[in-house]
């Protein structure tokens, strides 16, 4: 290699070496930025879903009616085209050959307009009946389930935490928390050697953790859940999630996360008793729930039939259990 | 390199000529371009030369040739050259034709990158990409612009490739900026902020949606005073609305300018007054903005994806994400960073001295020779890098 190569290797180098030092330091900018409040994850989240909104025909924004106005615009085929030009003489040419051909473009673009209108009108008569459909059902909705706590057993010092983080320390993999509040349990786990991050659907405790640089996200477990990979998660902590929710979202979660947990993942799910749930103590939100708490024995039962051996743990008041499950090769729906 | 079959001593006869075809030359368009001066480059080289084309700009009327008439001209020997980068019924004329064919790809955004937006292009591109499949296997060379673009021709089953620089005039950059563009970023600079540029088509897979929400962070965390400017043909009228709609939910139609087409001369006005040159762009052939911007000395900050980063050569900041806050970040270093604009600047200028015309062309004439024989009158070419 001749001496001018080497000193042209040696810069670029030099030059990738720095480039990339510059690119660190960038990240930790972003870094300080995200945990300063100055831009939290959640708002970059947000520009997305608000380009969303704007996505035409994309099923997650934009509408029905949008797409109805955009038929009607379209639905129109004018014969009478353009006939400026930038040469001379060659407005006048196009116009004299859009009069040979008007009466034969103009008898075919009549009758797709008419067919475009027809349509047009066939689905605006469709948007009309779906409208009226969803009016009738939003009278009858059951509101999706919400996260519901007792302030008394969720927190570092409740009573079932120590138990939960020792479930999960071997766990070798990610560790889910749903939902994870302000991230306190994250950080227990974290501490303790655990790879573990937390969703949860409520956006201030989420706001109010993300500024230590803890990974939360505000999502409800299972759509966050249906967007993790197959078998990826060593461990679930459930807490708050599963004791308002129907018997079909129960099923949808179950089903989900037998799917995303690996084999040998342990499942922790921290429950309220039904006397628990009906006690004054309970938090207001649990009168207004679709569902109920299930009975520690059900837990047992409905764990197992999905491949896991499942063990309870009675609280100390009797008004809330844990239920620690490991999941035993594959589940029959993966 | 392998042995050019066509020009070997025992092959048929060197080419008189070597002629282009291309759906549509369309003006200020990067594949319109690269045509007209590989006609240049092709004519001085000592061929004969015409661009054979199914639809032609207004202003090109005179380049071009109907490719209806081209059995007609077809002489022995012809080579033919199918600037690919759109479906078209040329394709399927020239997989008719007997003569030598070089595929020069510019390459297809795949109908994926269209989605909800575009069904109708979606569905030209899916067809682009049979026509690629049915063109690359005949095909005795595959030009392509970059190695990204090269991968795709091997995959689509052509057996001889060369990559070789869309030919690109960065000079038409150095006229006076169009005064009018020029004196109102003049005044918009005046109030302070910084000035963002990207220049390409205004549809989903260049991704402006994302500068918008980049621009919209900047703003935040860094300059309320920024603009961004969106310069190029808006040719999804879909995209244009939403992206109108989600930079007046954001507050930020002050802020945004989405200009069209523009002028060269308007062009060159945006490229001096920028402070940064910013592509999210997920999908590029190649990036000839990239050069532009490059040779305006103008600091290139830019998503990894597809060519670009071969065509920046190290010369910008290659980001893994288009995550606003990072985007934001990386930009605010390179405008305020004033070493760092200096070397990204320098290594710019540099890049664009590996992608001189002259350069790009003696490449394209080389490669073309390894099919149509030396050009006529020149004993011997050297041989493009031919795989």
């Amino acid at each position: 290699m001749s001496l001018a190569a080497e000193e042209g290797g040696a810069t670029e180098a030099a030059d990738r070496a720095y480039l990339a030092q510059v690119m660190a330091e960038i990240d930790a900018e972003v870094a300080r930025k995200r945990a300063s409040g100055d831009l939290p994850a959640r708002l970059e989240r947000e520009l997305d879903e608000l380009f969303l909104e704007h996505s035409p025909l994309s099923g997650r924004g934009g509408g029905l009616g949008e797409s109805l106005r955009m038929v009607d615009a379209a639905a129109f085929i004018d014969p009478v085209v353009p006939i400026g030009s930038n040469k001379s003489g060659g407005a006048l040419v196009k116009k004299g050959l859009r009069t040979l051909n008007l009466w034969y473009i103009g008898y075919v673009t009549h009758q797709v307009s008419q067919f475009a209108a027809a349509v047009s009108r066939s689905l605006h008569l469709l948007d009309d009946r779906v409208g009226e459909l969803g009016r009738q059902l939003d009278a009858q909705q059951v509101a999706p389930s919400s996260v519901v706590e007792a302030a008394w057993a969720v927190g570092p010092d409740a009573w079932w935490v120590d138990g939960a983080v020792r479930a999960l320390a071997a766990a070798r993999g990610r560790v889910l928390h749903a939902a994870s509040g302000d991230g306190w349990l994250v950080r227990r786990l974290i501490a303790a050697g655990v790879d573990a991050y937390g969703v949860d659907p409520r956006p201030g405790p989420v706001d109010r953790g993300e500024l230590d640089g803890t990974d939360l996200r505000e999502e409800g477990a299972i759509e966050h859940l249906r967007a993790v990979e197959p078998a990826a998660l060593a461990g679930v902590v459930l807490s708050g999630v599963v004791d308002p929710m129907t018997h079909g979202e129960r099923d949808q979660l179950l089903g989900v996360l037998c799917d995303r947990l690996a084999p040998d993942a342990t499942l922790v799910v921290h429950s309220l008793s039904l006397a628990g749930w009906a006690s004054a103590e309970a938090p207001p939100e649990a009168d207004l729930a679709s569902g109920r708490p299930l009975r520690p024995g059900t837990w047992v039962h409905l764990l197992g039939s999905l491949g896991f051996e499942a063990s309870v743990t009675e609280g100390p008041s009797g008004a809330d259990y844990l239920v620690t499950a490991v999941l035993r090769g594959a589940p029959p729906n993966r | 390199m392998s042995p050019a079959p066509d020009a070997a001593g025992d092959g048929p006869p060197p080419a008189r000529a070597v002629h282009q075809f291309v759906p549509a030359l369309i003006a200020r368009d990067a594949t319109g371009s690269h045509t007209l001066l590989l006609r240049q480059a092709l004519r001085e080289a000592g061929w004969r030369s015409e661009i054979f084309a199914e639809a032609t700009h207004d202003e090109l009327l005179a380049e071009t040739v109907p490719v209806e008439e081209y059995p007609a001209r077809a002489a022995p020997g012809d080579v033919l050259v199918y600037q690919f980068s759109t479906s078209s019924a040329v394709a399927e004329f020239l997989a008719g034709r007997p003569e030598p064919l070089v595929l020069d790809y510019h390459n297809v955004t795949h109908p994926e990158l269209y989605g909800d937006w575009d069904p109708a292009s979606a569905a030209r591109s899916a067809a682009a990409l049979d026509q690629l499949a049915l063109l690359a296997p005949k095909a005795a060379l595959g030009l392509a612009d970059s190695a990204f673009n090269e991968a795709d021709l091997v995959a689509a089953g052509c057996r001889r490739t060369a990559v070789v620089p869309v030919l690109v005039d960065l000079d038409r950059l150095a006229a006076p900026p169009d005064p009018r563009v020029a004196a109102r970023l003049r005044a918009g600079k005046a109030a302070g902020g910084a000035d963002w540029l990207f220049v390409g088509r205004l549809v989903p897979s260049k991704a402006q949606h994302d500068l918008v929400k980049a621009v919209w962070a900047y703003r935040r965390c860094y300059d309320p005073a920024a603009r961004l400017h969106l310069v190029g043909p808006t040719p999804s009228r879909r995209y244009l609305a939403s992206l109108r709609g989600f930079v007046a939910d954001l507050g930020l139609s002050e802020a945004v300018r989405i200009t069209g087409e523009v002028s060269d001369a308007a062009l060159a006005a945006y490229y001096a007054a920028a402070d940064a040159y910013v592509s999210l762009s997920v999908h590029e052939g190649f990036g000839v903005p990239l050069l532009e911007a490059m040779r305006s000395s103008v600091p290139v900050v830019a998503l990894s994806a597809g060519a670009v980063e071969g065509t920046l050569g190290g010369a910008g900041l290659l980001l893994g994400r288009a995550e606003p806050a990072l985007v934001a970040a990386a930009v605010h270093r390179a405008v305020c960073d004033p070493a760092l604009r200096a070397r990204l600047v320098a290594a710019g200028h540099a890049q664009v001295a590996r992608h001189t015309l002259a350069g790009s062309a003696r490449l394209a004439v080389e490669a073309v020779a390894t099919v149509a024989g030396p050009p006529p009158g020149v004993a011997a070419q050297p041989q493009a890098a031919v795989r």
